[in-house]
């Protein structure tokens, strides 16, 4: 009969003890994430006050960076949207603290794995970023460029150029992610090389006529040299 | 030379210009030397590191006095030759001139430039006696000009510089300035050397601080403005980019001093004016309107940023227009440059590419003007631009509520 009752309360014994001993690591969970979202919360407002002094908003319309906002369908300010991405960047941190505490190794193991992922992660959110800002920058000084020199595929140019940018910071990411990084330059390297030769053959053989246009137009223009250009200034 | 005092100061700023920098120091010698014989003056040469001996050129110029003078000039003209430092460009030539003004003590100065070949003796005395005789402190030039140059002039610089500052000066970024020691010393004071005022935009940049800063200003008539032609890698966008975002900078920077201006008034005009015929010039009408139509089809987009759907439906309606019946409203174009100055202030986007993108506009304006000029003589286009000057008059106030609005 003891065996029986002994039989019975171990399990209840053993859940007591690891009840007992989980309370207090799911409770220090509870408080450091509860924590970390009140400092989350004061840390994006501070942020956000410290960018609006900066006038944040204003240097992302100069360098293009709302436009690209924009783009994503996304309508808040610059300054609004890198609070929030700051504050929940905070809780995932937290929220893996917080989670570590409860010493359970499985999610030790993925915790430790998550930090020591996160820095390229980081690196690799920050290439896609400046990338395409760089990208959606070069691209509208290449079209206002090509426009404003009489070239009439301005448009398709400057579309190549970010395509090929965005190619290439997609590859330096991925690269940065460390997802099958041989495959990523192979392949890599097989699109950028098939847009280039795309491009130059586009261009070659479609700029025939216009090469020969400018070139007859030249000489015409000496012949017909008669008088100076229109002074500007 | 070192502590020496000088009444004048002509400051020539120069880079490659050996063919013809000997004329401009022989001209301004004479020029002193005639109407200004009892005067101290000193040439100050400004060299961006020219490489054709262009230095060798001011240094070694000379006049037959005997032959110019029936008498001889208290004074010898002095001649200095510099490099100046910081960004390459006209601006920061100027900037060395400003210095050496203060440094020598200068009652007035003048600049002209070192390509001038139709600069004369008189130019020298058309430049500085209001600043000498009259007390004025700033002197902007006035030429006879053919009828189609001068067109970011009068076309964006001139109609807007009256508007918001009140002030007829037709030449605002003509080249050619006389100005007091006195605002040469305020230049100088100025922190703008890193800027675009380091290069073409000094000319605005001086014209402007001198009327907002409320120094005595007229207008010279010099004659006909001849100089060699202009650099050919001298970009159209880049002038453009340099001179109108000085004077968008300029505009935001003085709101308080011309939000309340009404109107325009003359200002005194000196000289003797006459006409003079002039070289002819080649207009690419069809590259300008090329240029124009390639624009709405492919900056669309950034257009309609800037303008709004409606003025971009207007401009759509004008490119679809045959050459014959081409033509581009005032109006609309005074709406356009005031739209970009909101952009600029709004910061929509680079300054950069914020001007370049009105270059396609632009051509279409002039092509416009072009046309529309064809047939009138000097009276005729003088005309067109005035009744352009009044479209930016009567629409400054759309302006100035835009910019309290982006200020709210």
């Amino acid at each position: 009969m003891e065996n029986f009752i002994e039989m019975l309360s171990q399990p209840l014994k053993e859940f007591w003890t690891g009840l007992v001993s989980f309370v207090p690591g799911f409770t220090a969970m509870f408080i450091i994430i509860a924590g970390g979202i009140l400092i989350s919360y004061l840390a994006k407002a501070l942020f956000v006050k410290g960018l609006k002094a900066a006038n944040f908003d204003s240097l992302c319309d100069r360098l293009g960076i709302t436009a690209v906002i924009r783009k994503g369908d996304v309508w808040e300010r610059p300054v609004e949207l890198f609070g929030h991405i700051i504050y929940w960047f905070l809780i995932i941190i937290f929220v893996m603290i917080g989670l570590n505490a409860l010493q359970i190794q499985t999610i030790d193991n993925l915790i430790a794995q998550f930090f020591v992922y996160l820095p390229r992660a980081f690196s690799a959110l920050l290439i896609l970023v400046i990338g395409y800002v760089i990208a959606g920058f070069l691209s509208r000084a290449i079209l206002i460029a090509a426009v404003n020199n009489g070239y009439h595929y301005a448009k398709v140019l400057a579309e190549a150029v970010r395509l090929l940018l965005i190619v290439l910071i997609l590859a330096m990411a991925l690269e940065q992610l460390q997802v099958a990084p041989g495959i990523v330059v192979a392949a890599f390297s097989i699109i950028f090389s098939g847009i280039v030769l795309a491009i130059a053959i586009a261009f070659g053989v479609g700029g025939i006529d216009a090469a020969k246009k400018i070139i007859e137009k030249g000489s015409d223009e000496k012949k017909e040299d008669k008088g100076r250009d229109i002074e500007h200034i | 030379m070192s502590g020496e005092k000088f009444d004048i100061l002509i400051g020539i700023a120069s880079y490659n210009n050996a063919k013809t920098i000997g004329h401009v120091v022989r001209a301004v010698d004479a020029g002193l030397k005639k109407y200004f014989p009892d005067k101290k003056g000193v040439i100050v040469n400004s060299d961006g590191g020219s490489k054709d001996g262009t230095t060798d050129v001011v240094r070694s110029a000379t006049i037959d006095h005997a032959a110019v003078f029936l008498s001889h000039p208290v004074y010898q003209i002095h001649r200095i030759t510099m490099p100046y430092n910081g960004i390459p460009g006209k601006g920061s030539a100027f900037k060395a001139i400003f210095q050496k003004s203060v440094e020598l003590g200068a009652e007035a100065c003048c600049v002209v430039d070192a390509d001038l070949r139709s600069i004369t003796p008189e130019w020298i005395e058309l430049l500085l006696s209001p600043v000498i005789k009259k007390g004025f402190d700033f002197v902007a030039p006035l030429y006879s000009r053919h009828k189609y140059d001068g067109t970011i002039t009068n076309s964006i610089v001139y109609p807007m510089t009256r508007a918001l500052y009140g002030k007829r000066l037709r030449q605002p970024i003509g080249g050619e300035f006389g100005f007091s020691g006195k605002l040469a010393e305020f230049y100088l004071k100025q922190d703008v050397w890193e800027s675009h005022v380091a290069r073409f935009g000094i000319d605005i940049w001086m014209t402007t601080e001198a009327v907002a800063n409320n120094f005595k200003v007229c207008q010279t008539f010099l004659g006909a403005k001849l100089h060699d032609p202009k650099d050919p890698g001298a970009d159209l966008a880049d002038m453009l980019v340099q001179v109108v975002v000085t004077l968008f900078n300029l505009a935001e920077k003085h709101f308080e001093a011309w939000k309340g201006i009404k109107g325009s008034e003359d200002v005194p005009t000196f000289g003797f004016k006459y006409h003079v015929g002039l070289e002819p010039v080649k207009v690419n009408m069809e590259r300008m309107l090329d240029i124009f139509r390639t624009g709405i089809r492919d900056l669309k987009p950034i257009w309609v940023d800037i303008l709004g759907a409606g003025d971009f439906g207007e401009i759509e309606k004008i490119g679809s227009l045959d050459i014959k019946k081409f033509r581009f409203p005032s109006g609309l174009w005074a709406i356009i440059i005031y739209d970009y100055a909101l952009a600029y202030h709004k910061k929509k986007m680079s300054p950069e590419h914020l001007i370049k993108s009105l270059v396609p506009m632009y051509l279409g304006r002039t092509a416009s003007f072009v046309i529309e000029a064809e047939n009138m003589d000097m009276a005729g286009a003088d005309a067109e631009i005035e009744k352009l000057c009044m479209e930016f008059e009567q629409k400054k106030e759309y302006l100035i509520n835009s910019i309290k609005g982006v200020q709210k």
